[in-house]
């Protein structure tokens, strides 16, 4: 083997530094006057701009919130014990950023788009700044599309349309994540090639978990991984262990990447969970700072933390390429105290919210959602017709079972058509229970819920319908397949759908009735 | 440098400037300013004694005039009397500090800070000195510190802004570039 001169090891040397400019560097810098608690204070840098990146020693990061007089108020990214008085502290020109690209899908990353799940650099080309200004009135159009989120209650009667803003709030405990987790993984759906055909558009998600254990992210991770949800998914982590900065800004991180499929024409879901951290975070941030408190401690301007985060959401006019960006945000309540300041603010901007209770969470009921005061402002227009008609009849029907249900507990005798009403509704929110990382593709959403609605679970006791909804949605894939893809394909009920659809129900509840009697015989 | 009270001492600074210019004192007020500020500097005990809150106001300020009559002028010597009854006198050090930053604006000179890894030739500092002030337009105090570890090139710091024309800076630069490229 020849050996490799030492000429040629130079020769390369060389060229690889071909390009280095022996020039003089100009930069600002400053000096620090007081660290601690994630925030510094700089003397100096008067020509620093608001959330500018600056440039600690030890490589350390710090952004730019407060500009005053003689000083800069920073929050710092790292640990600020590395950080000492009198340290120089460097401009960098630029503000936060966020590297954004197909390179995110199926990583773990923090606040910064750095990756943290061991599997090397993220590829990425671009550079996008983490806070960026929501688009205008022009560069919109209402929302159209829907985004299935696979669970029947959600999808029946509080529909999510693409580029809508809609509020999953709860105590802890009750579910909230695994409704966002469910949506995330009913997307897998709209990556296949039957989803093209169905002229379903692609969804990315990005889940920012912010605040949360770091064993319950790992969790999440897993969970995605294990159904396949990673390749379009990215989740952008800060957990409780992050300093305080990297929690404040997470969720504009992950505005940013959905942006960049937004403006690329694609549609993107973001996930933050949960709003209330961050608010604390910055909470936390401003005390720091010394920003005056407001209420709860809160600072002033705690409402547009949320708002301009929130109002990044969009779907875009068609001259713009159509994309969207659907945001589910998470909010934590306390004792059931929707009245509270973050709750009040986060339902106030959102386009609905989807409230969930501990009390039905306990009783079996889950999804836990309270439809009395569930709501969907805008999705409405997106849901498919064939779900609409259907469905229509539902939220009107639980409504009024919930009343009688608390008049009847008087325990007075009853009319007939009380009774099957009180009958009706037992058996619809049976209906409505689904487990968890099961999401149910539309068609099938359809056909179980125009079942209900139609009277056909009536007289099903109610400890068979969940039985019934599997074995009937089983005859269907096997039998009727073609009937399942006609609903899929037309998106709405014709006649003759309709009528063939009553047919094989009525036929396979027959068969299903006689099971019900034979298993009664035998108890 | 850090400023405990950045605000209140320029405050006070404005206002003697302002008195300054009034009298057409500028300079030799700058001057008695100096000397005060030398002496806060080399003396430890006058510090302490002006920190404390024990002395009383009249002790304080007798001990000053019997300091300062006569060597410093009258309205260097009244305005430290001034603070010393507005119980600023704490801030006397920053005061001076911000009043020379002051002067300077008003006389067009700017102090920037060369850093060298070599101590300059008079030759060389003075080419510097004359390319600083073309560049600056204004009249170049050098303050000149040696630091053996940016190894050769100067540093050359005007206000906020840095000129880094040092070797470790362009090592660290090279370094970068190097893990960059592969």
């Amino acid at each position: 083997m020849a050996d490799v001169r030492p000429e040629e090891v130079s020769a390369i040397l060389r060229r690889q530094l071909a390009g280095f400019e022996k020039e003089t560097d100009t930069y600002d810098v400053g000096t620090v006057l007081q660290v601690g608690d994630g925030v510094a204070r700089v003397y100096g840098l008067s020509r620093a701009l608001m959330s500018e990146l600056l440039e600690f020693p030890r490589g350390i990061f710090g952004m730019v919130l407060n500009l005053e007089e003689d000083n800069v108020g920073c929050v710092l990214f790292g640990e600020s014990s590395e950080i000492k008085e009198g340290d120089t502290v460097k401009r960098t020109g630029r503000v936060a950023s966020m590297p954004v690209g197909e390179a995110m899908l199926g990583r773990v990353v923090n606040a910064l788009g750095q990756p943290i799940d061991n599997r090397g650099p993220v590829l990425t080309e671009q550079l996008m700044p983490i806070d960026r200004k929501a688009l205008g009135v022009v560069q919109r159009q209402p929302v159209k599309e829907p985004l299935q989120t696979g669970l029947k209650a959600v999808d029946g009667m509080i529909p999510i349309g693409r580029g809508q803003r809609e509020l999953i709030i709860g105590d802890r405990q009750t579910g909230k994540t695994a409704i966002a987790l469910d949506t995330i993984i009913n997307q897998k759906f709209t990556h296949t090639e039957e989803a093209k055909a169905l002229g379903v558009q692609p969804v990315y998600c990005i889940y920012v978990a912010i605040g949360q254990k770091s064993s319950t992210v790992a969790q999440v991770v897993d969970k995605l991984q294990a159904e396949g949800a990673m390749p379009y998914t990215t989740i952008i982590a800060a957990p409780a262990s992050d300093p305080g900065p990297m929690q404040y800004i997470s969720p504009y991180s992950g505005a940013t990447l959905g942006e960049y499929f937004r403006d690329s024409g694609r549609h993107a879901l973001v996930v933050y969970d949960d709003l209330t951290r961050q608010a604390q975070a910055y909470r936390q941030l401003s005390l720091l700072l010394r920003r005056p408190p407001g209420r709860e401690a809160y600072p002033g301007d705690v409402f547009y933390l949320h708002s301009r985060l929130l109002e990044r959401a969009s779907k875009l006019s068609d001259e713009l390429g159509g994309g969207s960006l659907t945001a589910l945000p998470v909010i934590e309540t306390q004792a059931n105290d929707v009245s509270a300041y973050i709750p009040t603010n986060v339902i106030s901007i959102t386009d609905g919210q989807i409230y969930l209770e501990p009390g039905m969470f306990n009783a079996g009921i889950r999804p836990a959602i309270n439809i009395g005061i569930s709501v969907s402002r805008v999705g409405g227009s997106a849901q498919i017709k064939a779900l609409r008609k259907v469905a229509g009849r539902l939220r009107i029907e639980l409504a009024q079972y919930r009343d009688l249900e608390a008049f009847s507990k008087f325990g007075s005798d009853l009319d007939k058509s009380t009774v099957a009403q009180l009958r009706r509704g037992a058996a619809l929110v049976e209906l409505l229970k689904q487990g968890q990382y099961v999401p149910m593709p539309v068609e099938q959403q359809v056909v179980m819920i125009f079942a209900g609605t139609n009277g056909v679970l009536d007289d099903v006791p109610l400890d068979h319908i969940q039985r019934f909804e599997k074995e009937f949605l089983e005859l269907m894939q096997l039998q009727h397949a073609d009937l399942l893809r006609t609903i899929a394909r037309v998106k709405d009920l014709t006649d003759d759908t309709t009528s063939r659809l009553k047919e094989i129900l009525g036929s396979f509840k027959d068969m299903f009735m006689a099971s019900v009697r034979a298993a009664v015989t035998a108890a | 440098m850090t400023m405990k009270n950045p605000r209140v001492a320029r405050r006070y600074a404005r206002a003697l400037m302002t008195v300054a210019e009034e009298r057409d004192a500028v300079d030799s007020t700058s001057e008695s300013m100096a000397m005060i500020s030398r002496v806060l500097g080399s003396s430890r005990e006058l510090r302490l004694l002006l920190a404390s809150p024990i002395v009383p106001e009249s002790r304080k300020a007798s001990i000053v005039r019997e300091l300062f009559q006569g060597r410093a002028g009258d309205l260097a010597m009244a305005f430290v009397e001034l603070l010393v009854r507005k119980h600023r006198e704490v801030h006397l050090a920053e005061v001076i500090i911000q009043f020379q930053a002051l002067h300077d604006e008003l006389r067009n000179i700017v102090t920037i800070e060369v850093t060298s890894a070599v101590a300059l030739k008079p030759g060389q500092e003075k080419t510097l000195k004359a390319g600083l002030e073309r560049r600056t337009g204004k009249s170049v105090r050098l303050r000149l510190v040696g630091d053996p570890g940016i190894m050769g090139g100067l540093v050359i710091k005007i206000g906020d802004t840095v000129l880094d024309a040092s070797v470790t800076h362009q090592l660290a630069r090279l370094r970068e570039q190097f893990a960059k490229s592969s």
